[in-house]
């Protein structure tokens, strides 16, 4: 009878070391997971960032200025620099 | 009557029934310990390294890169994380439904897709750089049946929001984020880092973990080009508008800031990733060299300004067969002023010839020709600088209206700049600055000057005989009202593959600098062989004064000249 109940403990401690194992790997998994979608969610944001560039840059902004607003480049001789000498 | 071996009491011996149940059981882990030990004794060395070249494998795409980026801190070049999909056929569950939700998913022709499945014996990449909302879609059924035999690999995108604008110079980095070509080449140590076996830790126990919170630790740098992406924005449309308009086989625009030698502008007409024709391209200049000619024979006191050059009748007879020809006026004699207003080639090869081969070629020398550039860009070229020894009477004239040299267009540039610059020949700058994370930064563009080349009353002099080009000569189009501008027009015959020259194939150019007073942009045009027969004053200048428009209005330059 002894050794049945020192078998059975035997298992009992067996079984907590498994569920320990598997309670780690699942929060290690979440973690992961968590880690992963902050990582996409990163790039996702850099994607973004860099298509605002895109469109604030002089390779769409001048050419949508010319055709939608009527943007006309003023001779450089016309244009009057103020406050030059604090810039 | 049957006799059993054992009693009915002894079968149902509770004790031994347990007993024979234990040993059962025991022997499961008993030969499972067994078969670790030996694995653990005996091939530890095999399995480890097999584990770890795994592991290491897959982190070894945690290659990090910095930005490259424009003068005023604008994102000219940025890696972004992204994947690539692929399909392990054998793992495939169901081949249509995969294919049909791959489709869909990565927006692309299920046939496209059925057509690399039938070419590839197991595995094939179905889309690479896939965005991260896509990703997250394919991640999503990794571990339903749908997505069994995908296989999503982590790789970056190195994007360039500017589109292709200054790809030439920033080059071409591959999707582990190492650099191929261009700047992204030549910086390529401070750029990027291998973090793969930082992030990779080998915990106590010999396990190996991976860490991703280690962004801060790292050192890789952003290095920020002397380039502004205005001005090259302007360069490249004024090119594109010309290479659509006279369709040459090669066209440059250049831009560079003379006081500090900075490159603000490097346009290149094909672009090709990490190819600027800027420090790549080679040629014979023709008349824009006479600048050099005749800043160098005033420097020597061989002529002034006021001298007069005998015209011989327009026909030269330089040596037994050789003729210099002048069209393009009908003068007997020409004062320098005039010899750069016509591009009179007989007055350039006389001053070539009145300061002698030996001197010549040491003020070639001392301009920078025949030299690499400190840019060091990937393969830059030294041009071709023949040693005046071996030079003939024909060889020595010649050089004077630049031809039997080649050079390249920084090398130009840098030598027009040294005389906007008041004689001082300064180093050409491409990199501003290289930023560390940990706050350093590495100053590049500091201004350097390599030497004087000419006394200032010698570039003062060439100010005004090269603006008198721009008023009263060839480069008339290069006029810009309210600045006076300064340079001088070329337009060379190339050679044939038979040695002589090519009537029909040409090298147009236009070089100067504005405003003559104070001034703060030098700007080189080529245009190697356009299809529609051009010169440099009517096909080049046109595009100096369509730079430097926007230019002097971005940067608020005053006129210095009286508007009519």
């Amino acid at each position: 009878m002894k050794k049945l109940i020192g078998l059975l403990a035997l298992c009992a401690f067996f079984f907590l070391i498994t569920f320990i194992h598997v309670a780690i790997n699942r929060s290690g998994r979440n973690v992961s997971r968590l880690q992963r979608s902050v990582e996409i969610k990163e790039a996702r944001n850099q994607y973004l960032e860099l298509e605002i560039l895109r469109l604030s840059g002089p390779q769409i902004v001048i050419p949508y200025a010319k055709e939608h607003l009527g943007l006309i480049e003023s001779e450089p001789h016309k244009i009057v620099v103020l406050g030059k000498q604090e810039r | 009557m049957i006799r059993y071996p054992y009693s009915s009491r002894n079968v149902f011996d509770m004790k031994k029934r347990m007993y024979v149940l234990m040993k059962l059981a025991l022997l499961c882990p008993i030969i499972i310990i067994g078969r670790l030990f030996y694995i653990q004794t005996f091939r530890h060395e095999e399995y480890s390294s097999k584990a770890e070249r795994t592991i290491y494998d897959y982190l070894a795409q945690d290659r990090l890169r910095g930005k490259i980026l424009d003068v005023n801190g604008r994102i000219l070049a940025e890696s972004v994380r992204t994947h690539s999909c692929g399909i392990s056929k054998r793992y495939v569950k169901d081949k249509d439904k995969t294919i049909a939700f791959l489709a869909e998913t990565l927006e692309m022709p299920a046939e496209q897709i059925k057509k690399k499945w039938q070419k590839a014996p197991k595995f094939f990449f179905v889309a690479k750089k896939i965005k991260p909302d896509t990703y997250m879609k394919l991640a999503n059924i990794m571990r339903t049946s749908l997505g069994q035999g995908l296989e999503l690999t982590p790789e970056y995108e190195r994007l360039h929001p500017y589109g292709s604008s200054a790809l030439d110079i920033i080059g071409a980095s591959n999707s582990k984020n190492k650099g191929l070509s261009g700047v992204e080449q030549m910086f390529n140590e401070e750029l990027s880092q291998d973090i793969s076996r930082k992030r990779a830790k080998r915990v106590r126990g010999g396990d190996i973990i991976y860490d991703r919170n280690l962004k801060e630790k790292t050192k890789i740098a952003n290095v920020y080009l002397t380039i502004d992406e205005v001005a090259q924005y302007h360069a490249e449309q004024a090119l594109a508008k010309a290479v659509e308009d006279l369709q040459p086989e090669h066209a440059i625009a250049l831009v560079q800031e003379p006081k500090t030698g900075n490159i603000i502008a490097a346009a290149s007409y094909p672009v090709k990733d990490g190819q600027s024709l800027a420090f790549q391209f080679t040629y014979e200049p023709g008349s824009t060299f006479k600048t050099i000619a005749v800043a160098s024979a005033i420097d020597a006191g061989v002529i002034t300004p006021e001298t007069s050059i005998d015209m011989d009748g327009r026909n030269w007879h330089l040596g037994p067969g050789v003729t210099i020809r002048d069209k393009q006026h009908n003068k007997d004699a020409l004062t320098v002023p005039e010899v750069m207003q016509l591009s009179s080639n007989i007055g350039a090869g006389k001053i070539a010839l009145m300061l002698g081969p030996k001197k010549l070629f040491s003020y070639i020398k001392s301009f920078g020709f025949g030299t690499k550039t400190d840019v060091n860009f990937n393969g830059e070229s030294r041009g071709s600088v023949p040693s005046y020894n071996a030079w003939t009477k024909v060889d020595n004239a010649t050089k004077g209206y630049g031809y039997g040299i080649a050079i390249t267009p920084v090398q130009l540039i840098s030598a027009y700049s040294a005389i906007a610059n008041d004689g001082v020949l300064m180093e050409p700058h491409l990199i501003d600055r290289i930023e560390y994370p940990n706050g350093k930064i590495d100053k590049k563009a500091k201004p350097v000057q390599i030497r004087r080349v000419l006394s200032k009353n010698t570039a003062d002099a060439m100010k005004k005989i090269l603006q008198s080009v721009v008023e009263e000569g060839s480069g008339k189009r290069a006029r810009i009202t309210g600045y006076q501008v300064a340079g001088k027009t070329g337009t060379a015959e190339k050679l044939n593959q038979e040695g002589g020259y090519a009537k029909r194939k040409h090298v147009a150019s236009f070089c100067g600098f504005v405003p003559v007073s104070d001034p703060q942009f030098t700007i080189l045009i080529v245009l190697d062989n356009p299809a529609k027969y051009s010169f440099g004053g009517t096909a080049a200048a046109p595009i100096f004064k369509q730079i430097a428009q926007p230019l002097l209005a971005l940067k608020g330059v005053a006129p210095d000249k009286e508007i009519p």
